[in-house]
């Protein structure tokens, strides 16, 4: 699904730059759900930020189910966002005047599906994550799992390829953390591919294998037997 | 354009920040107001002007005799000028193809007398075509006609207060009145939109004039239209070939200014075209700078709405819109926000003008008002402002990088 060879990425900081990312060699089988760990500055959000085409690297290969990712123009990269990946944000990003439903029926939106087809679809995947009563409230109305799970249904409405969590738990408190996280688990049952940008370990320890990042480079890569987070919801 | 989603996010994003719509949608809205009002104003400028003239032909010139200035050709100066019916034929005769109407004016004095009523009115004798030159509107009846001045015939056409003095309820038409003790049949009624003066006139023929008043031949002034196919340059080189073969004719020196007067209505004409054309630009140039500072705000708050909404932008980008939808939608805001308040402007300055304009009648200002093209101008001008205003912003939004965008700090 992933495959990325000796992936390089610097920051020009004023004078000298920044060397982030250096060498990353790294891939991901469809159905498999990766925690990349490191701690602030090993570059880990760097590495999901040009997975998600969202920033491009200075060297190196990338090729996203068999397409190659390179000299992408915003409009291209727009369109492969679209197609290929969904994004779930530490701070959950919903737009605030926009109902959990419209939210979810966005990334539809910029596929240019029908209005009804939205709204149906969208319903489908706020059920999905247990909202569906919660279809025309707006974000300000939600706590902070429930805003957390609308976004993973926003994620998961345009049925992406790779679904990317930069810290999905990083904002919530750790009961609510789990019901997350049992719900990437249940996605990722159904054959999604997940990858969960973590620093913490005990949520790393739910996905299947865990991907250390230190100064740029990864210093692990490990299979782990997956805890499941259902236990303790 | 019809998207529902995208009048949606117009629609929140106007919600969400209300006053700060309002407060620029205002400048936009009043920019336009005093757009069209002040081309308005110059319209009504104009309307007054014209008004002044239209109880005469846009295209006549009047020949008034005055007293000589200057000795010349053995005459002393002061020497008083006196026109006659020779000098209309002579016209008549010079300039076949320059004039289109002619009349002599040939004025009078008169106690009119009706049974018991009686007044003191001014009587023009006048050639049938004066009706055309003065623009007289013959409300009953008929006006002077040729067998009238064939005949000498003792008919008079009296203004509509003439009238109302005279014979009050009764119906004038067919009535005999005495001039002077001479009775005149009434054969017509007149009604002049000009001024309610000129309807304490009265018209008769000049040829019965004459011959009231000694048979003589004399005339007080001639009116003629000049041919109405001439631009104003033809229409001036006719009225000085006139004043010079008048000058010959009644031996009055080239350069002498008082011994006859001609005045040519071309030439009011174009000093007031050309004064409020250059009105109208004035007009124009302050309306559309003020509209800039409009155009300005409304550039200012979406820069603004931008800025607040980056990171919402950069989750859409995430999300998997293309530079080309937001620019869409942030233009779009911006043409609506600038027309909607626009349109309300032209509104109010429309049904403004059309209130009150009817109600002003000075005369220098008369019913202000704008034509459909104006309001299809400014119609365009606000669309294409709301564009230029959306501009800068939208390409601004179009250039958010998500990632700095989402960037949680």
């Amino acid at each position: 699904m992933i495959e990325i060879k000796n992936l390089h990425k610097s920051y020009k900081m004023g004078s000298n730059s920044l060397h982030v990312l250096k060498g990353i060699n790294f891939s991901v089988k469809e159905g498999e759900l990766v925690a990349i760990m490191g701690s602030s500055g090993s570059g880990k959000s760097t590495l999901l930020n040009i997975l998600g085409m969202l920033d491009v690297a200075n060297e190196g290969e990338y090729h996203l189910d068999g397409v190659p990712i390179k000299d992408l123009n915003e409009t291209k990269a727009a369109k492969y966002r679209n197609k290929f990946l969904g994004f779930v944000f530490q701070s959950f990003n919903l737009i605030n005047y926009k109902s959990a439903m419209e939210n979810v029926a966005l990334p539809l939106y910029y596929q240019k599906v029908g209005r009804k087809e939205r709204q149906d679809k969208a319903l489908k995947y706020l059920d999905q994550v247990g909202l569906k009563e919660w279809a025309t409230h707006l974000p300000s109305e939600l706590s902070g799992g429930q805003k957390q799970r609308v976004a993973i249904a926003r994620a998961m409405a345009a049925e992406p390829k790779v679904l990317l969590a930069d810290e999905p738990t990083g904002a919530l408190d750790s009961k609510t953390s789990y019901e997350v996280m049992d719900l990437i688990q249940k996605i990722n049952d159904e054959g999604n591919t997940i990858l969960v940008v973590t620093h913490e370990e005990d949520i790393a320890q739910m996905c299947k294998r865990i991907v250390h990042l230190k100064d740029g480079v990864i210093v692990e890569d490990k299979k782990v037997k997956q805890v499941r987070a259902s236990q303790y919801v | 354009m019809f998207d529902r989603d995208i009048w949606q996010e117009i629609f929140h994003s106007i919600k969400n920040n209300k006053l700060r719509t309002f407060l620029t949608g205002f400048s936009v809205g009043w920019g336009i107001f005093i757009l069209v009002m002040l081309l308005a104003s110059v319209n009504g400028m104009q309307n007054g002007f014209y008004s002044q003239f239209n109880d005469d032909a846009t295209n006549s010139i009047f020949i008034r005799p005055g007293n000589t200035s200057k000795a010349y050709a053995g005459f002393e100066a002061e020497r008083r000028i006196q026109l006659k019916n020779d000098d209309i034929e002579y016209i008549k005769r010079s300039f076949p193809n320059d004039y289109e109407h002619i009349s002599a004016r040939f004025f009078k004095n008169t106690s009119a007398r009706y049974k018991s009523e009686t007044g003191s009115y001014s009587v023009q004798a006048v050639h049938p075509d004066h009706q055309v030159i003065e623009k007289t509107i013959v409300t009953h009846g008929r006006y002077i006609n040729n067998n009238d001045l064939a005949t000498s015939a003792k008919v008079a056409v009296i203004g509509r207060k003439v009238a109302q003095d005279l014979f009050k309820e009764e119906d004038a038409i067919g009535k005999f009145v005495e001039f002077n003790g001479l009775p005149f049949r009434v054969v017509g009624i007149f009604i002049d939109e000009g001024d309610d003066n000129a309807e304490r006139g009265i018209y008769a023929p000049v040829t019965t004039y004459q011959r009231i008043y000694g048979n003589t031949e004399n005339i007080n002034q001639i009116l003629l239209t000049y041919n109405s196919s001439y631009d104003l340059t033809k229409a001036l080189e006719f009225s000085g070939r006139l004043e010079n073969i008048l000058k010959r004719r009644l031996k009055i020196a080239p350069e002498d200014q008082s011994g006859l007067r001609i005045w040519n209505y071309a030439e009011a004409f174009s000093d007031i075209s050309s004064f409020t054309s250059v009105l109208s630009a004035i007009g124009i140039v302050v309306g559309i700078l003020i509209l800039v500072a409009g155009i300005v705000g409304i550039g200012n708050i979406m820069v603004f709405i931008i800025k607040e909404r980056t990171k919402e932008i950069g989750v859409r980008k995430a999300l998997g819109a293309e530079p080309a939808q937001i620019i869409k939608l942030v233009l779009l805001e911006s043409v609506f926000i600038t027309a909607l308040s626009g349109f309300i402007g032209l509104l109010i300055a429309t049904v403004l003008l059309s209130l009150i304009g009817p109600t002003i009648e000075s005369p220098a200002f008369t019913n202000p008002s704008v034509s459909f093209s104006v309001v299809v101008t400014a119609t365009i001008i606000l669309i294409v402002a709301g564009v230029i205003a959306g501009l800068i912003p939208a390409m601004k939004a179009a250039n958010i990088k998500p990632i700095v965008a989402l960037r949680d700090k």
